[in-house]
């Protein structure tokens, strides 16, 4: 009933793992270039939308992680809800963000509660605005599978 | 510059405001999304253009200086996302309104609006009891 | 002792009834005791709000002492009188449990010594009263009248709420008995003159003045211990017990004296006429009620230490004989199953007991010698040849004093001793302990009182102290002269036996003239003013929701026009407006032209995929702005969210365009109307942004957020420090709200799901 695209459909596995790399790779770099959580997860509903248009939303859906996109989302306020907790029991504000520096040997890693911010915003955007994006597309799926009987 | 953003901001409020006044809800629907770009302009000009380079320390610095003011920046882009998230919940809207009304039309939505023959609140003129009660078409 | 006689016939048991009667009897206790022992004025206060300077405050004087004896001893005759009264009645609890929680405040009211907190316990009395007077609340008129008697007094309330804080303001303070102090040195600001107005507004709601008294006989659809306690004794002499605690410090000034002299005497006349009018018992002793009240307001409007004297010992008597005269009229009606006089008559056989203590009461009230209203009518005499009164008050004092002698007649003696016309009510009977003994005791009281007069000496004393200036001792002395005022009395009482003998032929009259007053009286127009408000609702309602989208659009956005517009007009000459600065490169401006371009395809297109790419195109142009303009997180933002919404909006169009419906509703392109508004919108806003970037730049927060980015956060991108780290908290919000919007919208999107399963099924 859906039109197919074949090419699309090839391609999109490999690109939506290619988006997502740059997702976080933004998300990553957000601290110290332009780049950050808001950016990140548009580009990672960037993906979701074409997984939507190669295989349709459902499948899209399924391809989030969690397998859904109200719970992915809610994870990522949880997450960012979280990061400040650590301050709290050291005494200082909600939300007052902590670092640490771990040396792996040959580099140093920094490691902080400002990441695993950040890393909230990336999955509750993703997740909200996929949700909204997915479910507008499958308006269309809808319409194309009882178009075709009208 | 000020001018020229000024310029811009005038002609996308009053698209945005033409549009929200349309009858077809779905030029409402842009109108509002016209309406929330129209805003993060205005905000964003209230912080001030005062320099092209982004609000990035060099490395090796501490200190920003001459770069663009970045609170605005951070205000406009969490609008921006929240203003996405309103667009789509007002598309929504307009789907269930499609769906369940039959009609796109902001003039024919009176389900909610008093009968021709009500008693406390009849409508104001004979002509909005055109539409008929009940709306036959109602699934 | 009285809780026995009537128990286990439903509603409360004796135990109960026990309990809450010991409720009003201990505070009697505690104050006779307290007064006893200590010296006033007495004066503790908490902290309650500090930042606003309120604290809970509370003070004794004499005044308060003797409002306080008034509250809780005919609080406990009410008590005990409404457990007999409304004996196996299943809202006696909630009737002892309001009762109860109205003394609280009142006792809150007469001890308050911060304006706040006396509002507060006002309000509170308005409101116990609203549900004491609706108490029989299936019954309409109970229910109407319970909503007038707040309205009347709620709004006189707000008024008063005013009034003091005006007060407060102006004399720097609100602790009352500081403003009274302060008071009489201040000049008449036109605040000050506001306040007082205010403040005589809400103290004459409350106490029933002209022209807010019809509120009062309505609210006889009480039960009668409501009515005896509320409508007598305590609640409506809030209003005068408040005049009385201002006079002080407002005593000199005319508009306060003759505000006073003038509403009370208008409301001691009409009252007095309209006692005339009525037949039912209840509502003649309500007017008369009425016409009290009017006396003691004029009393405390009056100049000189007599007035005062007359006030305090007004105040005693008054709730001494017209709370008993209620408990006669509620036994009357508990016996009889009426309360019009007509059908009244004989009834000292039946209910012996009642009419000992109506008599009592009736010559208190009528003022006979021995009783405590004499000394009153003594004390009064005595106030008002004192003060410049016109002879007119003085006349009308005899004639006033007259009706009051034939209200006590007709009270106490047409009912229980003549037999006027067909007495219906051979079955009556008398009531149990409960009902006769309160009556009894306060009228004994009255008695005891009028024979020995210097028992009440050192409490008028102290309340007469409180409500003078000086607050020097007041020489006088309460004591049973025979002197002019038996004279006085004789003419009185002459006239008043004449009165209530032509009772019934000036009934007939009377009435025949309130008719033709009541279309125009107060409580018409009270009615009538009433009905304007669903009526005047109901035109707003029908002229703003017209039920047509757009016109709800205009009228938001006309409204946010004539708001933005009055703001500029009325700063336009200091206003800053922007001078011409620098033409900035190209880059800025293809921007801005692309986002103009868009706006301007977008008013053009009906097509809506073209109307999409048009309002795509705005999107975009702002993301180019936002990249030349130094910020590129924002304009990736923007891309990245253009891109999102053109793909999606398309999507959903190209499902409208499988039910064709792609195409733009056809309504015609140029609205002038809408446009001249849209115009005017945009004019605003963009005026508004002129004006405010001309003015100087605070770069106080800017500074920060470039200086502490990298020493404090670790970051050198700003904004996403801004973001995740000096105002994460603003940011965990904003997500959690995009997170909510897609919450609410989920089962909106479920709804439309199960249709696509209809249509499969089709």
């Amino acid at each position: 009933m859906r039109s197919r695209v074949i090419i699309l459909e090839a391609a999109a596995g490999p690109l939506y793992l290619l988006i997502l790399a740059a997702s976080v790779w933004v998300l990553l770099r957000g601290h110290n270039e332009p780049g950050g959580g808001f950016i990140g997860g548009l580009i990672a509903v960037s993906a979701s939308i074409l997984w939507a248009v190669a295989r349709g939303s459902d499948a899209a859906r399924q391809r989030l992680p969690l397998r859904d996109p109200l719970i992915l989302g809610a994870t990522g306020v949880l997450l960012a809800a979280l990061s400040g907790v650590p301050a709290l029991l050291l005494g200082d504000a909600y939300l007052t963000h902590l670092w640490a520096t771990l040396p792996l040997g040959f580099t140093d890693l920094k490691v902080s509660t400002v990441l695993l911010f950040d890393l909230g915003v990336y999955l509750c955007v993703w997740g909200a605005l996929a949700g909204y994006a997915l479910a507008l597309l499958a308006v269309d799926d809808e319409a194309a599978a009882s178009g075709g009987e009208r | 510059m000020t001018a020229v953003l000024a310029a811009t901001i005038f002609a996308t409020v009053t698209a945005g405001v033409y549009l929200a006044m349309s009858r077809d809800v779905f030029r409402c629907v842009i109108g509002l999304a016209l309406l929330g770009a129209a805003a993060n302009l205005v905000l964003f000009a209230a912080g001030r253009l005062v320099s092209p380079l982004p609000a990035v320390v060099p490395v090796g610095e501490i200190l920003l200086t001459d770069a663009a003011n970045p609170l605005p920046q951070a205000l406009v882009l969490t609008a921006i996302v929240i203003g996405f998230a309103l667009v789509c919940y007002s598309l929504v809207l307009l789907l269930r309104l499609m769906r369940d009304a039959r009609t796109d039309d902001a003039l024919a939505l009176r389900y909610a609006e008093p009968r021709p023959d009500d008693p406390v609140k009849p409508p104001a003129s004979a002509a909005d009891c055109d539409v008929a009660w009940p709306p036959e078409d109602r699934a | 002792m009285a809780a026995v006689t009537e128990d286990r016939r439903g509603g409360l048991g004796w135990v109960e009834r026990g309990l809450f009667t010991a409720l009003p009897t201990l505070a009697l206790g505690l104050v006779v005791w307290k007064l006893a022992l200590l010296e006033l004025p007495l004066s503790v206060s908490w902290s309650w709000v500090p930042a606003l300077g309120i604290d809970l405050a509370f003070r004794v004087d004499g005044l308060s002492a003797l409002m306080l004896l008034m509250i809780t001893g005919v609080g406990t005759a009410v008590f005990v009188y409404a457990g007999g009264y409304l004996a196996g009645h299943p809202g006696l609890r909630r009737l002892y449990v309001l009762l109860s929680l109205f003394m609280l405040a009142m006792i809150g009211c007469v001890t308050a010594d911060h304006l706040v907190v006396l509002f507060m316990f006002w309000e509170a009395t308005s409101v116990l009263s609203f549900l004491l007077v609706g108490f029989d609340h299936e019954r309409t008129d109970s229910r109407k009248s319970a909503q007038q008697a707040l309205m009347i007094t709620g709004t006189g309330g707000l008024a008063l709420l005013g009034g003091f804080i005006m007060l407060g303001q102006a004399s720097g303070t609100y602790v009352i008995s500081e403003i009274v102090d302060v008071l009489p040195s201040l000049a008449a600001t036109p605040e000050l003159t506001a306040a007082l107005v205010l403040i005589l507004i809400g103290a004459f709601t409350k106490s029933a003045q002209f022209p807010f008294h019809f509120w009062l006989p309505n609210a006889m659809a009480a039960p009668t211990p409501v009515s005896a306690y509320l409508h007598s004794a305590t609640m409506v002499k809030l209003g005068v017990y408040l005049l009385a605690r201002l006079d002080p410090g407002f005593g000199e000034w005319p508009l306060w004296e003759w505000g006073l002299k003038g509403a009370g005497s208008i409301t001691a006349a009409w009252g007095m006429v309209l006692a005339l009018r009525e037949r039912d018992l209840k509502r003649i002793l309500a007017w008369s009620t009425v016409a009290t009240l009017g006396t003691l307001v004029t009393l405390v409007g009056l100049r000189g230490e007599g007035a005062t004297v007359a006030v305090g010992t007004l105040l005693l008597a008054h709730a001494l004989y017209k709370a008993p005269l209620f408990f006669v009229a509620g036994n009357i009606d508990h016996g009889t199953g009426t309360r019009v006089i007509d059908h009244l008559g004989n009834l000292r056989h039946a209910m012996p007991w009642t009419a000992a203590a109506a008599l009592l009461a009736g010559a208190s009230m009528a003022g006979m010698p021995l009783s405590f209203g004499y000394v009153v009518k003594d004390v009064i005499l005595e106030a008002k040849s004192a003060g410049d009164v016109f002879a007119f008050a003085k006349a009308a004092n005899t004639v006033f004093g007259a009706v009051a002698v034939a209200v006590a007649g007709v009270a106490a003696v047409r009912v229980f001793w003549r037999h006027p016309g067909v007495n219906e009510t051979c079955e009556a009977h008398e009531g149990g302990p409960a009902l006769v003994a309160p009556p009894l005791l306060l009228a004994l009281a009255g008695i005891t009182l009028g024979t020995f007069p210097f028992f009440a000496q050192e409490l008028i004393a102290g309340a007469t102290g409180a409500m003078t200036p000086d607050a020097e001792a007041v020489a006088f002395s309460l004591a049973l002269e025979f002197g002019p005022a038996l004279l006085s009395l004789l003419a009185t009482f002459a006239v008043g036996v004449v009165v209530y003998l032509l009772w019934d032929p000036l009934h007939a009259r009377f009435e025949r003239a309130a008719r033709r007053v009541g279309r125009i009286g107060m409580a018409a127009q009270f009615e009538r003013a009433l009905s304007w408000i669903p009526r005047s609702a109901a035109a707003s309602t029908r002229a703003l929701q017209t039920g047509r989208l757009p016109a709800y659009v205009a009228l938001a956005a006309g409204t946010i026009v004539i708001a933005l517009a009055a703001a500029l007009v009325a700063d336009w000459p200091s206003l800053y407006w922007p001078s011409a600065d620098g033409w900035p490169g190209g880059g800025p401006v293809g921007a801005c032209a692309l986002i103009v371009f868009g706006a301007v395809a977008a008013v053009l297109q009906r097509d809506r995929l073209v109307l999409l790419l048009a309002a795509g195109l705005v999107g975009y142009g702002s993301g180019l702005l936002f990249l030349f303009t130094g910020a590129p997180d924002v304009a990736y933002t923007q891309f990245t969210v253009e891109t999102v919404f053109v793909i999606v909006v398309a999507s959903v169009l190209l499902a409208l365009n499988r039910q064709h419906r792609a195409a733009g509703l056809a309504e015609p392109l140029w609205r002038p109307g809408a446009f001249m508004l849209a115009v005017g919108f945009g004019a605003a806003v963009t005026a508004l942004l002129l004006v405010a970037t001309a003015g100087s730049f605070d770069t106080a927060l800017s500074q920060f957020f470039a200086e502490r980015s990298v020493p404090d956060a670790y970051g050198r991108n700003v904004v996403n420090v801004i973001l995740v780290d000096f105002r994460a908290l603003d940011t965990l919000g904003e997500i959690t709200v995009v997170l909510l919007s897609l919450i609410a919208a989920v089962p909106l999107l479920q709804a439309l799901r199960p249709a696509r399963d209809k249509g499969d099924g089709a």
